[in-house]
């Protein structure tokens, strides 16, 4: 979104693998000059983008792109930092009950196995998948495909692995965990006298980084990509 | 293309916008109706109309309905001291809050639990009753709904988070302890459909074609 991408290979027709398997030759050009919205299909002229500034959709609102936010380094910084604070997040309790001199306290994997064992072991896994998995695999494709791409190489399973961090943008609450925790230590300290652990803080930091990391979207890495591999 | 009444369609104009990689590809020849198209970036499926998409967002949409009634109405999690056992639903743990004192706490969780669910499904019907009626009204607004659907869904998942931390910490043998009840499955599986519907819609269906022809003019 921020600048138009010169490239030798802009117009080139290119005939998909599918499209070749049929037999039809269909052509797709790139047109890096127009913007397409995603929400309501208006075409629009790219633009550059002024650092902190946003694209809208003239006819449905939508948000078409923004300015950069945080370079690449900085991105680099975030989700280096977000994959300790997770590692932290998962080690240490996130709540500490005092019940008349009985200590009781829990991380986030050990509550997981708590709700498994309790019986009701797809809660669990929907636990698991959306406050702790999906998280972490979004933290490290993003150390994986950023740290290669800094260093001018399009990273082995570039696609697949762009593919599966879209999935795991979408599908990844740790913003409402980290609510949830809040909730449940109120709710515990109305019954016994209650500490939010270290678990608390780091998914608090965690949930920061990973918020910023999310609003830089995933346009400069495919553009990177494209410019390493001088393809459009 | 400075003024909204000049604005054109990707569709008009045979342009793809890839929603996954952002790439716009314009074929340029017809091709027949049904023709495979896919990024060459990254090979997602291209289309100016995803297929099936209203009827998948309804078959969500349904599954999501008749769950919200389980989910409301089962208990979601029971707590056991030495008196015995209580079971919790959804109400009645906002009722506990709000008697607790945490008013700010009742009002979140009520939110997230009761209101966004209920909202999410008013404002899918809306969305998928308009849309198959090609109707063209309000339509920024009704773009405006789809966009507070997709950032709001996911914190319903407030309420099955909050259960499951419950029942790693209190986890005090006999003298007290936290146990899941089927509930909470079916609230989690409310919010996982809900979330499945609001992907399902094709928000390009709020904007209607003035013909259906114009796909290959
Ligand atoms: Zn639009
Ligand atoms: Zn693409």
């Amino acid at each position: 979104m921020t600048d138009p991408v010169p490239s030798a290979h802009a117009h080139a027709p290119y005939a998909p693998a599918a499209a070749r398997a049929t037999g039809t030759a269909v052509a797709l050009a790139a047109r890096p000059d127009l913007v397409v919205c995603h929400e309501c299909d208006a075409v629009h002229e790219r633009i550059t983008l002024a650092r902190g500034t946003v694209a809208r959709c003239r006819r449905c609102n939508a948000l078409l792109g923004r300015g950069h936010v945080l370079g690449t380094e900085k991105l680099l910084a975030f989700a280096i930092a977000s994959l300790l604070l997770i590692i932290v997040g998962n080690s240490a309790p996130i709540v500490t009950l005092d019940f008349q001199g009985v200590v009781s306290q829990a991380t986030l994997p050990e509550a997981i196995e708590a709700t498994w064992a309790a019986g009701q072991p797809l809660v669990a896994v929907l636990t698991a998948a959306t406050a702790l998995v999906f998280p972490l695999v979004f933290t490290i494709l993003r150390l994986y495909l950023l740290g290669s791409l800094v260093r001018g190489i399009v990273p082995r399973g570039f696609v697949p692995a762009m593919h599966m961090l879209h999935f795991v943008t979408r599908w990844g609450m740790v913003e409402v965990f980290l609510l949830g925790t809040l909730v449940a230590v109120v709710r515990c300290a109305s019954l016994t006298s209650a500490t939010p652990g270290i678990g608390l803080f780091a998914y608090g930091a965690v949930t920061l980084l990973i918020t910023a990391i999310t609003a830089a979207g995933t346009h400069t890495l495919w553009k990177r990509s494209s410019e390493i591999g001088g393809t459009a | 293309m400075s003024e909204a009444s000049s604005l054109q369609t990707g569709s008009q104009m045979r342009l793809y916008g890839c929603p996954t990689c952002g790439r716009v590809s314009q074929l340029l020849h017809a091709v027949p109706d049904g023709t495979f198209l896919q990024c060459p970036r990254c090979a997602t499926p291209l289309y100016h109309e995803r297929p099936r998409s209203l009827q998948r967002t309804w078959a969500y949409l349904i599954a999501a309905t008749v769950l919200y009634i389980p989910a409301n109405l089962l208990p979601i999690m029971s707590t056991s001291n030495v008196f015995g056992e209580t079971l919790h639903t959804i109400l009645g743990g906002i009722e506990e809050l709000r008697t607790g004192g945490d008013w700010l706490l009742a009002v979140i969780v009520f939110i997230a639990s009761i209101a966004v669910p209920l909202l999410k499904i008013g404002a899918l019907l809306v969305l998928v009753i308009t849309a198959q009626r090609r109707s063209r009204w309000k339509q920024v607004e009704r773009a405006q709904l789809y966009r507070m659907i997709e950032a709001v869904g996911h914190w319903s998942m407030l309420d099955v988070f909050v259960v499951v931390l419950l029942v790693g910490t209190i986890r005090f043998g006999p003298l007290g302890g936290v146990m899941p009840q089927p509930g909470l499955l079916a609230f989690g599986a409310v919010v996982v459909l809900t979330m499945l519907a609001a992907g399902s819609f094709d928000p390009r269906l709020i904007w209607p074609e003035e013909k259906d022809d114009t796909r290959h003019p």
